[in-house]
Parts: C-alpha cells; structure tokens; sequence
C-alpha cells in the first residue's frame, strides 16, 4: 500500500528498504546497462591498441619490403653492368696483351739477331782454331 | 721505358679537365669546365686553387709561353682559348689579362710561337689567325671549310699546320705561299704536334689512329687502330719520345713511332698532355675531372757489357753482363738524363753532373750544373758535351770544364745529337739560320776552325740542307772527317781540319738513312736503301775511289724492313733499329778494325802479314789505300799487287823510282788523287816545269796556261800541246785565254821537246850525280799507263792519231 502511495509520488523503496527515486528494475538496468557500456568501451580500446600494433608491423614490413626491394633493383643493376665491366676490362688488357706480344716480339728478333751473331763469332774462332 | 702513372685519389676538378700546362719544372696549371684554374706543386702534392674563371667561360687550350722567350720577359704567361670565341693572355697568378675576341664559335685551339713573338688561333669557323704576342690581329692565315681542331708552329715559326676535317695544311706565313695539304685520316682530325727538334708531325684522329709524318707529308708510321679516338699527343722536348692520350689510355712511343708502353689508367678520356721542360714527366688532363701525371722509368742504356736501367726516380740499376755483378746507384736528386758509353756513365740530375766509370761505381765524381736544364749528352772516348740552358759545355771525365764554344747566331735550343757532334778534339754543329753550314769548334781552345780563317765563320759549306752529321771518332785532329746526310739523302764525306786547306767534301753514297762511326776506327756504318753498309776504310775516296767499293761491306735488307736506322757500332757489332723498334746486331768483319790498329801505329809490315792470312780483297783494299794515304809506297806496291791493280803497282814502282824527293812526294799526292797538294809542293821546290806538265796531262789546260803566264815560262809548250789535243779531237780552239795567248807565238815542236829534255836535266841535276841516271827512270815509267800522264812526243802523224785515242779518253 504504501509501496503504492510512494510509488504515485514518485518514490519506491528497494530490499533493503531504502528510498529510491528510480524505479529499481530500472535502476537496476541501468546500472547493468553502465557496466555492458563500460565492457564496451574496455573492448574497443583493446581492438584499437590491437589494430595500431598491427598497422605498425605492416609499417616496418612494407619498409623493409621496399629496401629488399631496392636492394634487389640494384643487383640486378650491378650484375648487369658488370658483364659491361668485364668486357672493359678485358678489353684493357687485351690491349696490355697486345703492347707485350709487340714487346716479346722486338725482344724475339733482338734474341735471333744475336743468337746468329753467336753462332757466326762461333765459327769465326773455329775458323782461327783450324788454321792454328 | 714505361710510364710510371700517378693519380690521385679523388678528383680536384668538379668537371673535365680540358688543358695542362707546365709552369717549372714541378708545378703545372690546370683547367677544366668548373671554371677554375688549379695549380698543383709536384714536390709537396698540394693542389690548390689559383682563379677562378668567369662562368661563361669554357677553356679549350692552354699554352705556356716558351721559357726561352719568356726570360727576356719575366714571368710566365698563359695562352687560354675558350669556347666562347675569345683567347685570354693569363698571368702566373691566374689574374686575366686579356681577353680577345677572335673567333665566330668557339676558338679550339692556340699556340705561342716558340720564338714567344706571336700567337695563332684556330677556330670552329675554320679561320686560322695569327696575333702579335700582345693580342693584335696581325693576319687571317687561312679559311678551311671545316672546324680547325688543331694548330700548331713550325720549328723555324715560319709555317703554322693546321688541321681541317681529314686533311692537314701547312701553310707558311709568308704571303702568296702556297699551302701544302694533305688528307691524313679517315676521320676527324683531333690533335697535332710537331716537334722542333726533330721536325716530325703527328697526328691523332677520330679513326682511332695516330699518325707520324715527315714535313713533305710522308707517312712514317701508321698506328694500329685503337679502341677510343685519340684525343691526345705531345712531343717531348728533345723530340726522343712522345706521348699518346686516349680514352683509359696512356701511350709512350718512340720517334719513329713504334711504342715503348701502354697504360691504362682510369682516367677517362685524356683531353690534353704536356711535358715537362726536363722531358721526364707528363701530365694529362682527364674526363674525369682529374689529372694524371706520369714520369718515364725503366730507361735502359747498354754499352758493350754493361746494362744501365732507370728504376725509379733516383735510382739507377747497373748490370754487368759478363759476370752478372749489379749495381746500385742511388741520386740525391732526380735522374734528369743519362750517358753510357766509351767506359763511363755520365748521370745528370737537376743539379749535377755525375760521372762514374765502369772501372769504379762507387765514387762517382760529382759537380754542379751551369745552368740547370740539360737537353743533350755526347760522349766522345776522352770527353763529353752538355747542351744546357743556353749554352755548350764540353767536361773532360775528371769533371774539369775542357771548353765552351760559342758562336755569334747560337741558339741551342734546337740542337739535337743529329746536328751536333763530338769527338775527342772537335765538335762540329750545324748552323741554325743557314741549314748547308757546319760550325767546326776546337774543343781545347773553343776556338771556331773557319774555312775562311773569319772568326764564327762556317768550315764548311754543303750545298743543300744537311740533315743529319757525325764526326769520326779515332786519327789525329787534321784527319778529322765528317759525315753528313743532306736533304737529298745523299752521304758525304768531308775532311774539315786539313792543314792549310779548305774542307773537301766527296760523296760516298746515295739514299741514305741514318749513319754511325764505329767508335774505335775509322770505320762508317750507313743504312743505304734500307740496306746495311759498312765503310771500312771511308778515306779511301780521298785516295782512290776505285777501291771504295771493295773496301766496303753490304749486307741485304731484307731483316730491317721498312726505314731501319743504325743506332750503335762498337767494335765489330753494328746494332740496327728496325721501324717496329727491335734491335738488330748485325755482325761485320772484325780484321779492318785490327788493321786500323796497325797502321795507326805504322806496323805496316804486320798489317801486310795480316791480309795475307786473311786473304780478303776487303783488306787489302782498305790496307791500299791506307798506304796510300800514309805515303807508304811498298805496303801500297804489294796491297795493289793482291787486288790486281797492275796500274796502280806500276804507278807506284814509278813513283820509287823518281831519285827527286819533292817530285816523289808530289806523284804519291798525285796518285792520291790529290792535285792541289801535288801543285803545292812543286811550286814551293821551284819545280815549275813539272808543275805545269801535271796539269798539262791532267787535261787541266786553264791551270797549266795560267801557271805559264804567271811565271813567264813555257807558254809556247803549253800552247803546243794544247793545239795537238785539238787537233786530235778536231776541234777548234774555243777558250778564250788560249786564243789570246797563241796569237804571234810559233809553235816548234823541236825546239820545244829541247826545252822539255833540258828541264828534265835539269832536274836531275838538283839531285846530282849519286843516283840512278835520271832519263831511263823515266822513260820506264811514262810507258805505265795509269794516271793521264804520256810520254811527250812531237805532233802525230795521223797513223798515230788511232793509237792515242785511248789515252785521250783516260781524262
């Protein structure tokens, strides 16, 4: 009854007998809606730390993506061009080759020249030894 | 001998390096496309900045001003072209002059002259344009319808060459000259440079090639292709060597073109090259922005059994050959030049002169330079000759100072071992401003030995331009002989310190290349056709040519190839160069030398035992004439009698016959073929008749007639034998002097043959009653039909007309 007459004035009283304002269903729903929202919240801001520390490993991946990448770029560049190296460097030194083969060959002449002449003075103190 | 290459590590300049030029001796100026000029000190290896140049300023060439004309003038000078189209005169400092506008388009290049008096200039528009040293227009040389790449002087800075498209043009500066062109190249023409001391052109091209050619456009050496255009070349300054620039490419070659080393720095192409003034480093500007420098090392000398090689820059490795004992000879200063020959190795440095013996390498004896910038050694057996600054030193071995010749018109600027020459009294140079003449120098005294006795004056005049000289090496000093190339190629030979007499010149041979005296005889080895020739006794022409081909040697070409030169003769080895630079010893008979030995020292009679063990008509050739020339008559009598010369051995019985010692020594003169000196020694003895019955039988009617005139004495004589010379060929008289004379003298032969039989007692009558009787002497003797001497007989009748033709022809 006096629930009642409370209840027309607004007023309700809970178990233990205290005066609530609220209706206590709705006092207690509300209180269980506050503490769903609270949950809530607390997930969402596990799922934002969770994306960011997502999104940053993908960050440092498509870094380091990119520099393997790069890197792989400039291999193939330099591989590239050393066959263009080798083939001046060959051509350097075939060249090299070329100004000793000349050399050998003065030195070659120089060497018959004198292993005649050798061969002529040979003959000439032959020549002396015999008429002794 | 190689380049030694030195780059550094980063490049100095931020672009190309298009020009060098040597300020000393260790400093060079650089400059590229950054617009600055970079100096580099070689001795403390900083490089520093000098100026910096405006920003449209792109330099194409940079030219020092010739040391010899800048010391008149104080500091050094720079010659800048750039692209713009202007030339700029810059100070040592850097600081910009001048600038000059010279060009439509860019001026590509520009030289001073080597006399410092004047300035040519390139340019894209095809003008070549000459300026005064101060930058004044003096004239438009020349229009060519291409971009002229290249300029340069020639060695007299009378011609300037130039480059136009695949062609090169000499063009001299005198006006109304003509142009002398010729295509050199299948491409482009990039570089020239002609040397002054050896006058030689080369020429680089797009075709990948350098050329070598002379100054009437021959080729004398086409390289073989390279893989990068040249785009460099310079001469040393003694014009020994030159350097090849190319891309990665530094060459260094020979003068007759073929190449002692190759490098190939990374450099980048090599825009230009310069020498510096000691021709023992070069530098190069790079496409890289940097420059390289690049001093020769390994110069390798012989002599005989001894090696000498250049190892670094004060370092000398000496090696005997026979008992393989090295040497180490260590310089405080940089190795400059050297010498090795005749027992000594003469070392010049940048200061002093060092001279070791092969007898002993450790103590060198050691005295300072004169002046400093040496250009040449010659080394004689007792003495040696430095062409240094500006001046001739010629220093005994011991170090002193024997002389130091002078002459009004020197310039030794331009001397190389070609037109000076030494041996141990004389030393003989070509003139500079007229190219026949030999200056003869006594090397005691430095006195000049003049054919006119005027101080200064040449001993000898050639007729045309002597290329290349050598004096003979042994004999006493009036025996001194000269060889001489002149521009014919054609040799002579030229006594040019006989006593009392002017310089006889005789030709001993045609097409000549290159000669060389044997150093211990009197023995010439010539490259003739690119054959090899050795003289063994080149006196002999004075002699009797005659025998001048069988006193020498020939040895077929076929191993020389193309333009051989002879490089060495030492003993009885003649080392030839061939045109691809390998040497080739050619060995010759080693007995003239031994004969030489013997006559030198008068032991004719073992020199006769010599030809007779050896049996070689070569020796007794040379010992004929030898004893011919000593006056040595039985020594000549038995070397003509091995030859088969039974005119000679007559001539010569003849002449042991004759009891009267002057006629005796004028027949030996004669019989050497030596007219003048027989008609001097019979005029000094009073021996007229004779003198003018010499030339009356050698046909020599002007002398004989003159000499009669003069003397008053047997005109009608004269007279009588020339009418009966005319009269035996039919002829008239035509000589004027002979028709003036013979009118109103009567010709009786009879009274004449009186006059000539009382002449000849008379002679005899000099001599007195001791010897043989005069006339059976002489009539066996004038039966020897050699020389052009008859027996003197009345008119011929004309049976005997037929009889005398023959002798008549003997003339």
């Amino acid at each position: 009854m006096s629930d009642d007459t409370l209840a027309s004035a607004g007023l309700y009283t809970d178990e233990l007998n205290k005066i609530r304002v609220l209706e206590p269903t709705a006092a207690q729903q509300t209180t269980e809606l506050k503490e769903e929202c609270k949950e809530f919240m607390d997930n969402i801001v596990e799922f934002r730390t969770i994306a960011d520390k997502l999104i940053s490993t993908v960050d440092g991946l498509q870094a380091q993506v990119e520099q393997q990448k790069m890197k792989a770029i400039g291999a193939r560049n330099l591989l590239q061009s050393v066959t263009k190296q080798r083939e001046a460097q060959q051509q350097q030194l075939q060249a090299l080759i070329t100004e000793k083969k000349l050399e050998l060959e003065r030195l070659r002449l120089q060497y018959d020249s004198l292993l005649q002449t050798e061969a002529e003075q040979n003959e000439f103190i032959e020549q002396l030894l015999m008429q002794k | 001998m190689r380049f030694k290459t030195s780059l550094p590590k980063e490049a100095k300049h931020r672009d190309f390096v298009t020009c060098v030029a040597w300020t000393s001796i260790d400093e060079v100026f650089s400059s590229g496309d950054d617009h600055q000029i970079l100096h580099w000190n070689l001795v403390t290896n900083e490089t520093k900045k000098l100026a910096d140049l405006p920003n449209d300023l792109y330099p194409t060439e940079l030219d020092v001003l010739p040391r010899a004309a800048s010391k008149k003038q104080g500091p050094d000078l720079f010659l800048l072209t750039s692209s713009e189209g202007k030339f700029y005169l810059v100070s040592s400092n850097g600081r910009i002059e001048k600038g000059v506008e010279a060009h439509k388009g860019a001026v590509l290049s520009g030289k001073w002259s080597l006399d410092g008096a004047g300035i040519v200039t390139g340019g894209e528009d095809g003008l070549v344009k000459i300026w005064s040293r101060s930058g004044m227009l003096r004239s438009t040389l020349a229009q060519s319808p291409n971009p002229v790449y290249c300029v340069c002087w020639s060695p007299e800075s009378d011609a300037v060459l130039y480059a136009s498209g695949q062609h090169i043009v000499l063009k001299p500066l005198a006006p109304n000259s003509k142009a002398m062109e010729w295509k050199a190249h299948d491409e482009l023409i990039l570089k020239l440079a002609w040397s002054a001391l050896n006058g030689l052109i080369l020429s680089g091209a797009e075709d990948c090639r350098y050329r070598l050619w002379d100054v009437y456009g021959r080729l004398l050496y086409n390289s073989p292709s390279h893989d990068y255009p040249i785009t460099s070349l310079a001469w040393s300054p003694d014009g020994e060597l030159f350097a090849v620039g190319s891309f990665n490419t530094l060459r260094l070659c020979d003068k007759s073109g073929w190449s002692y080393s190759l490098e190939k720095p990374p450099t980048g192409s090599i825009f230009s090259l310069a020498w510096s003034s000691d021709g023992t480093q070069v530098a190069g500007a790079c496409g890289h922005g940097n420059v390289i420098f690049a001093h020769i090392i390994e110069r390798r000398l012989e002599w005989k059994n001894y090696e000498a090689s250049v190892t670094s820059r004060k370092s000398i490795a000496l090696r005997n050959v026979t008992n393989e004992a090295w040497e180490k000879l260590d310089l405080p200063d940089r190795i400059v030049k050297l010498g090795l020959s005749y027992g000594h190795l003469v070392v010049v440095s940048t200061s002093h002169v060092y001279v070791y013996s092969t007898r002993n390498w450790n103590t060198p004896i050691i005295f300072d330079l004169k002046e400093g910038s040496v250009r040449l050694i010659q080394q004689a057996s007792k003495q040696f000759l430095l062409v240094e600054g500006s001046g001739i030193y010629i220093y005994g071995y011991d170090g002193k100072l024997v002389s130091s010749p002078k002459w009004p018109s020197m310039k030794v600027d331009l001397l190389n071992s070609q037109i000076i020459s030494l041996s141990n009294d004389t030393v003989a140079v070509r003139d500079r401003t007229d190219q026949r003449a030999v200056l003869v120098f006594d090397t005691a005294s430095g006195k000049s030995v003049t054919d006119t006795g005027k101080a200064g004056g040449p001993a000898y005049v050639h007729t045309s331009e002597v290329y290349e000289m050598s004096l003979d090496q042994t004999g006493p000093a009036t025996e001194r002989k000269l060889a001489l190339i002149d521009r014919n190629r054609e040799l002579y030979l030229v006594a040019i310190r006989r006593h009392g007499g002017s310089s006889v010149a005789m030709k001993l041979g045609v097409m000549v290349g290159s000669l060389y005296w044997n150093d211990g005889a009197s023995m010439l080895a010539a490259l003739q056709n690119s054959r090899l020739v050795v003289w063994f006794y080149p006196n002999v022409i004075f002699v009797d040519k005659e025998l001048l081909t069988l006193a020498t040697q020939e040895r077929e070409g076929g191993e020389f190839g193309k333009s051989p030169i002879v490089v060495n003769y030492l003993g009885d080895q003649v080392t030839v160069r061939r045109s691809d630079g390998s040497l080739v010893s050619v060995p010759t008979s080693p007995y003239p030398a031994v004969l030489h030995d013997y006559t030198m020292q008068h032991k004719w009679g073992d020199a006769v035992r010599l030809c007779r063990f050896i049996k070689e008509p070569l020796l007794w050739a040379c010992l004929a004439g030898m004893a011919t020339y000593a006056k040595e008559l039985n020594t000549a009598e038995i070397a003509y009698a091995a030859i088969d010369r039974a005119d000679k051995v007559l001539y010569v019985q003849y002449i042991k016959n004759i009891p009267v010692k002057e006629v005796r020594s004028a027949e030996m003169a004669l019989l050497a073929g030596k007219t003048q000196e027989a008609e001097n020694v019979l005029l000094q003895n009073g021996l007229l008749f004779r003198a003018i019955m010499m030339h009356i039988q050698l046909y020599n009617w002007d002398r004989a007639l003159e000499l009669a005139v003069k003397h008053k004495t047997h005109l009608d004589t004269v007279l009588a034998f020339r009418k009966r010379y005319l009269m035996r060929f039919d002829r008239e008289e035509t000589n004027k002097r002979f028709i003036q004379f013979g009118q109103g003298v009567q010709l009786d032969w009879q009274k004449i043959l009186q006059r000539v039989e009382t002449e000849y007692q008379r002679e005899s009558g000099r001599i007195g009653a001791a010897l043989p009787p005069k006339t059976s002497s002489r009539n066996t003797s004038k039966k020897a039909v050699n020389p052009p001497r008859k027996e003197v007989r009345p008119p011929p009748n004309d049976e005997e007309l037929g009889d005398d033709e023959e002798d008549g022809e003997v003339d």
